[in-house]
């Protein structure tokens, strides 16, 4: 064992597929969940990028893991192909269903406790997810296992000597500018992935360690249970009343179609394969664009 | 005398930029006031609207949120509070919210455990600091919220009420579109008051929307309490360091154009030459491009160029990117779910192209083009050129 490894672990998930296509909505535009597929979800999947490259980079340890049914095994198969796991974690119990974002983050907090004997390093995260969207359950999950969180991070790198992570993340505040700000901090840290992250891998070394990976990473997905894991809340050492519904702060109280908001326009219907009414249109707006600047 | 409860009071935490408030945080102190004015008169109590602030030299800035709205400001001063760090921020913020003293420099903090109700922006930095300081804090935190309401309800519920039906008073419902924008879901945060997982949950946080609520109007006369509060840092806490700041521009400047045309999952039959043709009608009339949220999820495949130039968030006009009002607005392909029309419907005059006449676009127009994208734009774009005006100033 030298002080130059490092341990990493990606928490995914398994969404709606929401590409076109595969995602299938109801008469009033709400999600047909029955009828949509799931995958890994896209920010899981950039998480799973960002992993990669500490595996090719850094030649760390991977580990994914995941809190859902067993059918959430094959977001843990995506994720391995993308990012050539070592260890795959699966986090099933009947009592995690209807977690919020807090009584999920105590499942995901002692599952990482379970990876390589607690010793991660970096914990990443996706963005937030397609479904639920709330962005939640990774800073949770960092506070719980008391790692510091570095969020919107687009880009990073380890110093395994000084065990010291330095990255870049993207602030974006309304009404004003974004703000690119780099950042160090001591290991361990979790971080969460913005979406517009990309790995660049510069030199030759690591793009031949790139493809080494790439195709481990395709004969292990493919044996992916050889690697997979599944914990329930025993083998997690979990206090059932902090997970599931009973750990759960919040409810969903009810649901209703949002009410339309009164319209303040009366539109003019238009056939759009009537040249003198389009005519007509293009006037109406050369009009309001009004001093426009044509060059 | 009442009662006093051991949660009370609405606490703000407030976002800035060196001192200037980030529009969202006005934004909530106008919420919050509104709702707290409601809930005293209500409850005939005399709960605060409290301001906290995390900066270096924000006093002044303390005195600014009085004027608008807030009761109280409660502010940590220091030179390692210049910048967010989410570690020290969730203590500092944490430490604020538990303290019964600084309760007590504005109200009777006898009783004072936690508050009652707590808002944070939901923006780059508030996302975050909501969810570690509610994780430090064990209670619920509901996300993306543009409608709140105070009540008392009565509820029925497998396990918090183990199927019992309790009133639980001063409920906030928080209430937050889906990713469709068409649903929208009300979130409580509520004690579990079965005795078999008895436990307390407060305060009832939430993130809140920029660009949702409106600010009260900014009054010099307004009074409030101002509270210096010293943090106690940990030395390992400050090992995360700040070592850079750059100030980014987006690529994208809906602000300096008169014009944006937007697309949406109307152009998904062939998406490559759709975008394309929405892109040459953008550059015949200066327009900038926008995009509805779906597109920004990169729902069907395109050439990497289109990708990365079009589908990005950076475009994405709604509740869930930019709120923007060109003189001209053209939805081209765009349904109109409620989390787009929030971001577009103060524009000036509005053209949507689109093949079907009951989508709910065909209300927040001012023209409606039926028919498909692929014959129209082709259309508008010869008349464009031919209508175009010359160069001529006149005087």
């Amino acid at each position: 064992l030298t002080i130059n490894n490092l341990n990493v672990a990606v928490i995914v998930k398994l969404e709606p597929d929401f590409s076109e296509g595969n995602v299938s909505y109801n008469a009033d535009g709400t999600l047909n969940r029955a009828e949509t597929k799931s995958i890994l979800g896209p920010h899981s999947a950039i998480a799973s990028n960002a992993a990669f490259y500490a595996k090719v980079k850094y030649g760390a340890r991977v580990a994914v893991s995941t809190m859902g049914p067993p059918i959430a095994e094959t977001a843990l198969q995506q994720a391995q192909l993308l990012c050539d796991a070592d260890e795959l974690h699966l986090y099933s119990d009947r009592i995690f269903a209807g977690a919020d974002t807090l009584a999920t983050a105590e499942v995901l907090k002692a599952g990482i406790y379970k990876v390589e004997g607690g010793k991660v390093d970096i914990v990443f995260s996706g963005h937030r997810a397609s479904d639920g969207e709330t962005g939640q359950t990774g800073p949770q999950t960092a506070w719980k296992l008391g790692y510091t969180f570095l969020g919107n991070v687009i880009d990073y790198d380890v110093d395994l000597q000084s065990r010291l992570v330095r990255a870049k993340r993207l602030i974006s505040l309304q009404g004003f500018y974004d703000i690119i700000e780099e950042v160090e901090a001591p290991l361990p840290v979790f971080i969460s992935v913005d979406p517009s992250y990309k790995a660049l891998f510069s030199t030759v070394s690591q793009r031949l360690a790139f493809e080494k990976y790439q195709k481990e990473a395709k004969a292990r997905a493919e044996n992916y249970k050889q690697y997979l894991k599944v914990l329930n809340t025993q083998q997690l050492d979990i206090n059932p009343k902090l997970v599931g519904l009973p750990g759960s702060p919040t409810i969903v109280y009810k649901v209703e179609r949002i009410p339309k908001a009164k319209t303040s326009r009366k539109a003019e219907v238009v056939d759009g394969t009537d040249h003198e009414q389009l005519a007509r249109v293009t006037a109406m707006m050369y009009e309001v664009l009004g001093g426009m600047v044509i060059k | 005398m009442m009662m006093m409860s051991k949660y009370q009071h609405l606490y703000v935490v407030i976002e800035h930029e060196d001192g200037k408030p980030v529009p969202v945080s006005l934004e909530m102190l106008g919420e919050a006031r509104r709702l707290m004015d409601g809930f005293n008169k209500r409850y005939s109590s005399d709960e605060k609207v409290v301001a906290v602030v995390l900066g270096d030299n924000v006093r002044k800035l303390c005195e600014e949120l009085i004027f608008y709205g807030a009761d109280a400001v409660i502010y940590a001063d220091s030179p390692e509070l210049r910048y967010r760090r989410n570690l020290i921020d969730t203590k500092v913020i944490s430490q604020i919210a538990r303290s019964a003293d600084l309760a007590a420099k504005f109200s009777d903090g006898s009783e004072f455990v936690k508050p009652r109700y707590m808002f944070f922006a939901a923006d780059s930095i508030g996302r975050h600091l909501s969810s570690t300081v509610l994780a430090e804090l064990e209670s619920g935190l509901a996300s993306d919220i543009n409608k709140l309401v105070i009540e008392d309800l009565e509820i029925k519920h497998e396990h918090k009420t183990k199927g019992q039906t309790m009133k639980y008073e001063k409920t906030l419902e928080m209430y937050r579109p889906d990713f469709s924008g068409f649903l929208w879901t009300t979130i409580l945060c509520l004690d579990n008051r079965n005795p078999a997982i008895e436990r307390e949950y407060h305060p009832q946080a939430c993130s809140i929307i920029p660009g949702v609520f409106v600010p009260i109007e900014r009054q010099v006369s307004r009074r409030g309490v101002i509270v210096d509060y010293v943090p106690k840092f940990d030395e390992h806490d400050l090992k995360v360091k700040i070592l850079d700041r750059k100030i980014v521009k987006s690529v994208v400047d809906f602000d300096s154009h008169k014009a944006i045309v937007s697309f949406g999952k109307g152009v998904k039959d062939s998406p490559e030459q759709d975008i394309k043709l929405v892109a040459e009608l953008a550059k015949e009339i200066e327009a900038e491009v926008g995009i509805s949220l779906p597109i920004s999820k990169k729902p069907f495949p395109v050439s990497q160029g289109i990708d990365s130039t079009y589908m990005i968030p950076d475009r994405v006009i709604g509740t869930s990117g930019r709120k923007v009002a060109p003189l001209l607005y053209i939805a081209v392909g765009i349904s109109g779910a409620m989390q787009h029309i929030a971001g577009m419907k103060e524009s000036g005059f509005v053209v949507a192209i689109n093949q079907d006449e009951n989508s709910p676009i065909r209300d927040e127009c001012d023209i409606f083009i039926r028919g498909r994208m692929e014959d129209v734009i082709p259309l508008l774009l010869e008349e464009l050129r031919k209508q175009r005006p010359t160069i001529e100033v006149k005087k």
